[in-house]
């Protein structure tokens, strides 16, 4: 991107690859959801867990597109972790990104979905 | 990007008319004259404004002497609004405007807010329109100053002004109309229309940016008070240097408007309406704005289920705004579209396409093309 676009190269690749985007089918894939009414972000998270440890990860989302970047960047870094332990280091997402401090709170829209998630998905295995 | 994107932000700003910079040259190439000066050469360019003013005058079938020659269409708002109501001050303190106008007039009406002046916002109908009921609601007898945009530059909506200007003379308030976004798109007479303030631009219609005027009805004239002093140029209006070359090139610029717009304006609602039947196909697209009563260079549609800055983004090879280009960097929902009652997700989700005179047929079909194509491929990215 330019020097003047507000959008890194990364969050660039991110927005128009997303990769692990999408809804999955078939069973034992459990979903969270979370919304930030002014911005409109919405995110819906999906995981699938294997032995106490995430598998697979799936996301949609509604959002800018440093959102929809940091989704993709986490989904990409969440397998094999343990669903009790999916804390993200957002600090370190926004750096990667180049996220603007004015939106980093949108990357907790993430952080809840994903927590929803695997609450869902620690009860259905427990 | 290899490609320059296509251009349909012509609302912000429109390209230079080569023969509008043709005479901005002519100018710059001349022998230097302060247009103040009483030799030959200030002479010259005094003549050179003159016949400008009577250009820019003309537009608006407003005598020349009406016209103040300012920076630009925001420097014309605060003028007529700073200066109007500070000039009235005895006689009322209190403004009525609306919730959709430009920044240049909000921001101005708030500045007099913290100088004690009561300022009154109406909120227009759902398509933008406001209600001359209203605005007589609205009127008390310390009201000296109504300001009113002609054609709003989000929506595009044109506002009824001569029936809110008829309200306005009932309570011997002055109008204030920021006609930025109307000059050269749609006919303005401001006898027919009996506003008193009349805002102009020349970067809107292919002119250059910096300059622009402020009308000022020279009967019954309306009481002003000069924000800058140093020079009594503009009578008294607008004390500094003229920028003749400037000054000339709006001329040229309202000159070309006045010979092409019918034509040009018919060529563009054209246009419009053509984008607008490919983008309504998408379903969850909505038109903001009055389906009929609206300018014929800007459509403004929300898209259901997608994020504005996101669509803007996937759109990069398009040259368009979210919003108004002004505080497009907020990120924040427009407040125009709230206005009209638009929630916060359909709000944020808006484009703003507008149409100028280098616009094409293939260009708003391509535009079109990739803009259905963006909006499906964020939707199919959303929660359900």
């Amino acid at each position: 991107m330019s020097e003047h676009s507000p959008y890194s190269d990364a969050v660039a690749r991110l927005f128009r690859e997303t990769p692990g985007a999408g809804r999955p089918d078939g069973p034992g894939w459990a979903n969270g959801e979370a919304r930030e009414p002014l911005s409109a972000t919405h995110v819906r998270w999906h995981l699938q867990a294997t032995g106490g440890r995430v598998a697979a990860s799936r996301y949609e989302v509604r959002g800018c597109p440093h959102t929809i970047a940091a989704a993709a960047l986490i989904a990409n870094q969440l397998a094999g972790r343990p669903l009790t332990d999916l804390g993200l280091d957002l600090p370190r997402v926004a750096a990667l990104l180049g996220c603007p401090a004015a939106k980093f709170g949108r990357l907790f829209v993430i952080q809840d979905a994903i927590a929803r998630a695997a609450h869902v998905l620690a009860a259905e295995e427990a | 990007m290899s490609a320059d994107p296509i251009y349909l932000d012509y609302a912000a700003t429109t390209p230079l008319d080569p023969r509008v910079r043709a005479a901005m040259l002519a100018c710059l190439e001349s022998p230097p004259g302060n247009p103040a000066a009483t030799h030959a050469a200030g002479r010259a360019a005094r003549a050179r404004v003159e016949a400008a003013r009577a250009e820019v005058a003309s537009l608006i079938a407003a005598p020349p002497a009406a016209i103040v020659f300012t920076s630009g269409a925001t420097e014309a708002d605060n003028l007529a609004i700073l200066g109007a109501a500070r000039g009235n001050a005895v006689r009322g303190r209190h403004l009525v405007s609306v919730r959709t106008e430009h920044r240049a007039v909000l921001d101005a009406c708030g500045r007099l807010e913290r100088e004690g002046f009561a300022v009154t916002l109406l909120t227009p109908d759902r398509q933008g329109l406001v209600d001359p009921g209203a605005l007589r609601a609205a009127l008390t007898p310390a009201t000296t100053l109504v300001s009113v945009m002609l054609v709003n530059n989000e929506t595009g909506v044109v506002q009824d002004v001569a029936a809110l200007a008829a309200e306005c003379r009932r309570r011997g308030a002055l109008l204030h109309v920021d006609a930025a976004q109307a000059a050269g798109r749609i006919p303005i007479d401001v006898v027919a229309l009996d506003v008193d303030l009349l805002s102009l631009s020349a970067h809107k219609i292919h002119g250059p940016v910096g300059i622009g005027a402020l009308y000022v009805r020279r009967e019954p004239r309306p009481t002003l008070v000069p924000l800058q002093f140093g020079g009594g140029q503009e009578g008294g209006l607008r004390s500094g240097t003229l920028a003749v070359h400037q000054i000339a090139g709006m001329g040229a610029a309202f000159r070309l408007a006045a010979a092409e717009g019918p034509p040009e304006s018919a060529r563009l609602e054209g246009l419009r309406d053509r984008l607008w039947r490919a983008l309504e196909m998408l379903p969850g697209s909505h038109l903001n704005g009055h389906p009929v009563h609206r300018a014929p260079h800007i459509l403004n549609v929300s898209f259901e289920g997608v994020d504005g800055e996101a669509l803007l983004f996937a759109l990069d090879d398009l040259a368009l705004a979210s919003g108004a280009a002004c505080s497009a960097e907020s990120g924040e929902p427009s407040y125009v579209l709230r206005a009209l009652g638009r929630d916060d997700a359909l709000a944020q989700a808006s484009l703003r396409i507008s149409l100028g005179r280098p616009t094409t047929v293939g260009e708003v079909d391509t535009a079109a093309a990739r803009i259905r194509a963006a909006v499906e491929r964020l939707r199919s990215l959303a929660p359900a």
